[in-house]
């Protein structure tokens, strides 16, 4: 057993300091999609999107709703003039429509649930955390998982694993909430008590993805329940995961979402 | 691929002489017999009693509509082919009744394919799971039921698993998947070979290489093309280092298991840093969007000299840390005896993977059928026969090992020869056929429809629904509270079983 604390000591810290300090993403890490012009666009960039991310409205004015974007590049490799990846963490939003980039400024602005994030300082920064699996690939759980390794180590922010759905302040939900899992889901959270939070993470749970919606799956946990943070990537990186739990529990100012970095 | 010219006129020598079976046309190491459906179970009876292995049975719908068995021989995917006609395709076979390894693949397709009628209680049926229904059954006095799942403690995949127990022993568990299914294979249908590996890559996210992998050598084999060897290489690089995030993963979710926390935290630095390679080398920390048919996209982002040096920090690491964990008796004793798979359960189920190699079979897909760059490199199968938790455990261990030194060999062979990345897809053609590949939970079998240059029809065998009918029996001397190291050393995924 000495060995082993010989050994943990021997490894220097390998802690990130966010979100006291910005964590920079690994050199071409693809975190999101941008949109580099918008402006006179032709219809046909929309179907280069296996997912329907993309859209050209009647003003040729292009798009991209990154809740849809599963990061595959193909339109990034097929016009490049249009499109680009975001080097950067940083994804989630705490409206569906602030996922659509550039923002369509005539938009209304839905209104936000914040009851968490303004009792969250009550909370004296101990949130407990319960995560639901609704269909995902799984990639999401492991970054989920990650979230408690060395080098997040989210306990640090008072952020604690709870086995016990009465127990949890924030509920993270995966994937597009398949037919066995809806009722599972909607039991869960009604058990946890106010003030609670629903954050979607990954592209799947946030509009479904690449899974058609229908018989088999919801298509986004918002159609089940009301979510207040969207963390979208397939799978969002670690640090976007844990950008979305402190913008669920206000201990983070929402981020310029569609200014890039 | 080997290069063999098939002779059609061959007949297997495993096949009774009064038995009518045509071979077919196929690519190299697969081989095709259409039987008359009164025939398939014979035909699949005489490939059992040959020793084969089982790995799916499916409908396929090229030439025409056909029940299909998929057994693994020798060096080859045998591929029995019952066509339908006007009856009813699967009133020709009962392989589900007689093959332990077909019974969850045949009820599956019995299921989907007469949903409306089906005859199957419901507390019963395999893929309508209710997290409510329990079989209340039990055998035995103050024998209770747990239903874990599919909400579970801690952040794990949706599955559930319905445990009787009198608090100790743990006499019966019944597992039951199918809460995740998503229609994963009918996605496929009406897109592009293209489009349609970005559907394979999030099938089970943890083996994206391996599905993209799969799915793009069953189009390259339809089709008639090959990836270019520089494109082999840089797959089995990102599959290796799969391989190696996988394990890692199961090691220390073991460790965790039995509160050794810097074990766990040591064994999940390694895994981050493979993840940020994979990041770096791909701008994915699971290395999705790389692999496409007919090669990859683009080179790894990381100089060879680096990736090397990342290599051999991995190596320097893991030396130390395994030889740790395999010292710590407070780990090993937990381990040792949990979850005892006999060889001959395993070989009835026709386990696959670190499961089956754990068991002392040395079934792999990369040795058995080479693919890729596979054909060049030389493999060492690891294999374990003590069959218990401690034995899937040493095997991963081993292949972590084996893993960089293959890594090492893939870096050598990029750096001494360059070459083009993809060939080009020929258009609107059509064809079909098997891809396969080694994922980290073991062989994936993937196989692909192509009419007019889109794609017409997927069917998935995945390792982890083929590996998971053995949960049920990994309980024979053990507790419950072995249950969490007995899980964790099958190292399967729910996404993956459930499509």
């Amino acid at each position: 057993m000495l060995e082993w604390i010989a050994r943990g000591l021997h490894k220097r810290r390998v802690t990130t300091p966010y979100p006291r300090r910005e964590e920079p993403a690994l050199p071409g890490f693809r975190g999101s999609l941008t949109v580099l012009d918008p402006l006179n666009a032709r219809g046909e960039l929309a179907r280069l999107c296996p997912t329907a991310a993309i859209a050209v409205d009647a003003q040729h004015r292009l798009s991209v709703d990154r809740g849809r974007c599963i990061l595959c590049g193909s339109c990034v490799d097929a016009a490049p003039e249009r499109f680009a990846f975001d080097h950067r963490y940083e994804t989630a939003a705490r409206t569906r429509s602030a996922l659509t980039v550039p923002e369509d400024t005539d938009a209304a602005l839905e209104p936000l649930r914040a009851t968490l994030a303004e009792q969250a300082r009550a909370l004296r920064r101990s949130i407990h955390v319960r995560h639901i699996d609704s269909g995902s690939d799984g990639s999401e759980e492991w970054e989920i998982q990650a979230l408690w390794n060395p080098y997040y180590d989210i306990q640090r922010l008072g952020f604690f694993l709870t086995a016990a759905p009465r127990h949890a302040d924030v509920l993270l939900v995966t994937g597009p909430v398949t037919t066995a899992m809806r009722q599972p889901l909607q039991r869960t959270w009604q058990v946890m008590p106010e003030p609670k939070a629903l954050i979607a993470v990954g592209t799947d749970a946030c509009s479904g993805g690449l899974t058609t919606s229908g018989e088999l799956a919801a298509g986004g946990v918002d159609a089940v329940l009301p979510v207040d943070v969207y963390v979208p990537g397939s799978p969002p990186a670690p640090i976007a995961i844990m950008h979305g739990l402190l913008l669920a529990t206000g201990l983070l100012a929402d981020s310029p979402l569609g200014v890039p970095a | 691929m080997t290069a063999t010219i098939q002779d059609p006129t061959r007949r297997p020598a495993f096949l009774p002489g009064h038995l009518d079976a045509v071979r077919e046309a196929a690519p190299p190491a697969e081989l095709r017999l259409r039987v008359g459906a009164p025939d398939f179970d014979s035909a699949a009876r005489a490939i059992k009693d040959a020793g084969a292995r089982f790995v799916t049975i499916f409908l396929a719908d090229t030439p025409e509509l056909s029940l299909v068995g998929v057994f693994a021989l020798h060096g080859e995917l045998i591929m029995v082919r019952a066509p339908a006609g006007d009856s009813d395709p699967l009133a020709a076979t009962a392989i589900g009744d007689w093959w332990p390894a077909a019974r969850w693949p045949a009820q599956e397709l019995r299921e989907r394919h007469d949903r409306a009628g089906s005859s199957v209680p419901a507390q019963r049926r395999l893929t309508a799971p209710d997290a409510d229904l329990l079989d209340r059954r039990v055998h035995g006095l103050d024998v209770f039921t747990i239903p874990y799942g599919p909400v579970r403690s801690g952040i794990f995949e949706a599955i559930q698993f319905q445990i009787e127990t009198g608090g100790e022993d743990v006499p019966q568990i019944q597992t039951r998947p199918f809460f995740k299914h998503r229609g994963r294979e009918a996605r496929f249908v009406g897109l592009s070979p293209t489009d349609g590996v970005y559907v394979a890559e999030r099938v089970a996210g943890i083996a994206t290489v391996a599905y993209a992998t799969a799915f793009a050598q069953a189009v390259e084999r339809a089709l008639d093309v090959a990836a270019p060897a520089r494109a082999q290489r840089w797959r089995a690089v990102y599959a290796e280092l799969e391989r190696m995030a996988c394990h890692l993963d199961v090691i220390a979710k073991e460790a965790e298991t039995t509160a050794l926390y810097v074990g766990q935290a040591r064994f999940q630095i390694l895994k981050e840093q493979v993840m940020r390679l994979r990041a770096r080398l791909t701008g994915s920390r699971f290395a999705r969007g790389i692999i496409v048919p007919g090669g990859v996209r683009r080179e790894g982002a990381v100089d060879l000299d680096e990736l090397l040096a990342a290599v051999e920090e991995l190596e320097r690491d893991l030396r130390r840390d395994r030889r740790l964990f395999r010292n710590t008796a407070s780990m090993t004793d937990r381990l040792i005896g949990a979850g005892r798979l006999d060889r001959t359960l395993v070989e009835d189920y026709c386990a696959v993977g670190p499961l089956a190699r754990g068991s002392g079979l040395s079934t792999d897909a990369r040795h058995e059928r080479p693919y890729g760059d596979y054909e060049r490199l030389g493999l060492r199968v690891i294999t374990h026969r003590d069959g218990d938790a401690m034995a899937r455990v040493n095997v991963r261990f081993g292949e972590l090992a084996e893993s960089l030194r293959l890594l090492r060999q893939g870096i050598d062979h990029l750096r001494r020869h360059d070459g083009a990345l993809t060939n080009p897809l020929p258009a609107g053609r059509g064809g079909a056929a098997f891809g396969w590949a080694e994922a980290p939970q073991g062989e994936l079998v993937i196989w692909v429809e192509i009419r007019d240059g889109l794609l017409h029809r997927v069917h998935i065998a995945s390792p982890s629904l083929r590996n998971w009918a053995l949960f049920d029996h990994a309980f024979p001397r053990d507790v419950l509270t072995d249950f969490a190291f007995i899980e964790h050393s099958f190292g399967l995924t729910p996404a993956g079983a459930d499509r």
